[in-house]
């Protein structure tokens, strides 16, 4: 913990983004709180409980959409399915990409040529037209499917960045002091260099559950995606079918939007802080 | 990496009996370089489009089945099609024969003659002409919005360096900080609710005016740019805050050089110093920065060309996906495989001629 209060202090930036993200996960896990309290004992999200199109007012916060429904409790119960889909795509990305990195950068040689080829293939590749396309075919796809293939889409990404460190620690003393006493490869990978790694693979983990989240929002707004998940990029996919927009119903569409960006905009931050301070020469340069 | 021997000229020297291309390579440096670059493309190419192949053969399902299905679901008839009649489409479509010979025609079809077979979103046209015709409004639109914040980042990039300590710029900074990776449909959404509903300044979709005659008028051009110009702003302002930012980085790397310090005493105005001496560092890293990006940069334009229904390449995939348009999807995607494949082999070729500190070759 003490470096954890280290980081706290050492950069604005890591704060900031990290309440913003302690505060977007306790919304959402206090949608069932905020259901209950909006409710008083009746489900908010039944259809046709309270009338359509109600302007924010004490009861109702953000108002209602076309089918009555409360859309705060909507925008909780949302935001905490599409964290949940961000999550899992995000560790099956970030897994795969880890193993791929470690394998490049601590190999070298022929395996690293050939795994950054396939990485840099992957990178390069618009990717969201296939996704569209696979989203299409499999109408009733599930979420655990949809988590699936946007880590398929992601990893190279964890990939790239992980292979970047572990390139420059295999060359660290330590590392050499290490194999001098005849540590075994994966001694050396469990022991020396995954730790040091963490906050690395914590932040591409970060980046791609995001990632995967705002990828899946992108889908539904064109009115492609999972049918049966109430996240936040089916909000923002409803709101624009029903003409939100023309008829000044603003917060079913601004609620879903500002709270994916919070969520972007805090993780960047975090981002940007830990790079601060693991990066003292970015400090000095960047200033602020 | 067979040729990257060759290339090393300390590999090649004592090999005095080795072939004179060897020699010769070795000699010419930026030819094997060259060389090598090209046949990591054609591997690469290869690599993304049997991706992109297989990705849509292990899609469980029939397209042509569950496109009889659709048909039957919305016209409401049953259709016992007989099994001709689904042979034939079959074959219209190449999805006859087995996975190997179907893989062999999609290369000679995206390689070779470019004949995609017909488009059900506009049957029977050829669907790399239904594609052809949405290209130009893609090209323009994304062209022009890049070009513009291009401009835009980094001039403002390199003000947010040199005058670091002033409030606007770290007001300016932030900002970009803020937006730079919201993603450019929040943008879109935003700006679509605002200027196009609230204020109806602007027209909310399609690239034109239907009421003028297609062509070099002015009211056409007019309303063409009228209706460009919120998908330009949603496709442009990420880029602005991203480009503002490692403009902003770079240059502040070089403020503390010496023929910066000598330009200054030099007495040349802060402008032409700027312009002219600091910002030659940050054109070549935008230049590679902007071409690994490319695919992305597709990826977002899918997205608000949807939202403003603005008929491009994008707008087009999303139509021909809601329909099971086998036939025009594989053929954009095919394209955007290649054209960002493409673009990126050609500035890795360009970029070392045009920045002489750059060098690949070793």
């Amino acid at each position: 913990m003490g470096s954890f209060w280290t980081l706290w202090r050492a950069s604005r930036k890591f704060r900031i983004g990290l309440l913003i993200l302690v505060a977007l996960i306790l919304f959402a896990a206090l949608g069932d709180v905020i259901s209950a309290l909006i409710g008083r004992g009746e489900d908010p999200l039944e259809l046709g409980i309270y009338n359509a199109w109600l302007v924010p007012s004490l009861a109702h916060p953000l108002g209602t959409d076309r089918n009555g429904r409360d859309i705060l409790v909507m925008t909780a119960i949302g935001l905490r399915a599409s964290l949940l889909i961000g999550v899992v795509a995000g560790v099956m990305a970030t897994a795969f990409g880890v193993v791929v990195a470690f394998v490049a950068g601590y190999k070298g040689g022929r395996i690293d040529s050939v795994l950054r080829t396939a990485t840099d293939t992957m990178l390069v590749i618009p990717t969201l037209p296939l996704l569209i396309v696979e989203s299409a075919f499999q109408r009733n796809i599930s979420l655990l499917q949809i988590s699936f293939v946007l880590a398929v889409f992601s990893w190279p990404f964890a990939a790239r960045t992980v292979r970047a460190q572990v390139l420059s620690l295999r060359s660290r003393p330590y590392v050499e002091l290490a194999r001098a006493t005849k540590l075994t490869d994966r001694e050396i990978i469990f022991e020396e260099l995954l730790p040091n790694l963490l906050p690395y693979i914590g932040v591409g983990m970060a980046s791609a559950s995001v990632g995967a989240i705002l990828a899946l929002a992108g889908l539904e707004i064109i009115g492609l995606g999972p049918s049966d998940a109430l996240d936040l990029g089916i909000l923002i996919s409803f709101a624009i079918s029903w003409g939100a927009l023309s008829l000044g119903a603003w917060p079913i569409i601004v609620a879903p939007v500002a709270i994916l960006s919070a969520l972007f905009i805090a993780v960047n931050l975090i981002n940007f802080g830990l790079e601060e301070i693991y990066n003292p020469r970015l400090r000095s340069i960047a200033g602020a | 990496m067979a040729s990257a021997a060759a290339t090393s000229p300390v590999a090649a020297a004592p090999a005095a009996g080795a072939p004179s291309v060897r020699r010769w390579l070795a000699r010419h440096p930026f030819v094997a370089y060259a060389v090598r670059r090209f046949a990591v493309y054609v591997v690469t190419m290869w690599g993304a489009l049997s991706i992109a192949f297989l990705f849509y053969r292990l899609i469980p399902g029939d397209p042509i089945l569950s496109f009889m299905a659709s048909l039957e679901q919305q016209y409401g008839f049953q259709q016992a099609a007989s099994q001709e009649i689904i042979e034939h489409y079959r074959e219209v479509f190449g999805l006859n024969g087995n996975l190997f010979q179907q893989y062999v025609r999609y290369f000679y079809q995206v390689l070779v003659t470019h004949d995609l077979g017909p488009a059900l979103i506009d049957f029977p046209t050829p669907a790399q002409q239904v594609i052809a015709r949405t290209l130009p409004w893609t090209i323009g639109l994304l062209g022009l919005s890049i070009a513009i914040s291009w401009v835009i980042g980094i001039v403002l990039g390199a003000f947010a360096a040199f005058r670091r300590d002033s409030p606007i710029s770290a007001w300016i900074t932030n900002v970009a900080l803020t937006f730079a990776f919201v993603p450019n449909y929040f943008i879109a959404l935003m700006v679509l609710f605002i200027v196009a509903y609230r204020l109806a300044w602007l027209p909310s979709s399609a690239a034109y005016d239907p009421h003028f005659e297609k062509g070099f008028n002015w009211d056409f051009i007019q309303s063409v740019i009228q209706h460009g110009l919120l998908p330009a702003f949603s496709i442009a302002f990420g880029f602005v805050c991203r480009d503002l930012l490692s403009a902003r980085m770079l240059v502040i790397t070089t403020l503390g050089e010496d023929y910066l310090t000598f330009a200054e005493a030099k007495g040349l105005r802060p402008v032409v110093v700027m312009l002219r001496y600091a910002l030659r560092n940050v054109y070549m890293p935008q230049v590679t920065a902007l071409a690994i990006q490319l695919g992305f940069i597709f990826n977002g334009t899918i997205i608000i060309e949807s939202i403003f229904n603005y008929p491009g390449v994008g707008n087009l995939l999303v139509n021909a996906i809601r329909i099971l348009d086998f036939n025009t999807v594989q053929g954009i995607i095919s394209m955007s495989i290649v054209g960002v494949l493409t673009a990126n082999f050609l500035v890795d070729l360009i970029l070392p001629l045009l920045d002489p500190r750059v060098k690949y070759w070793r």
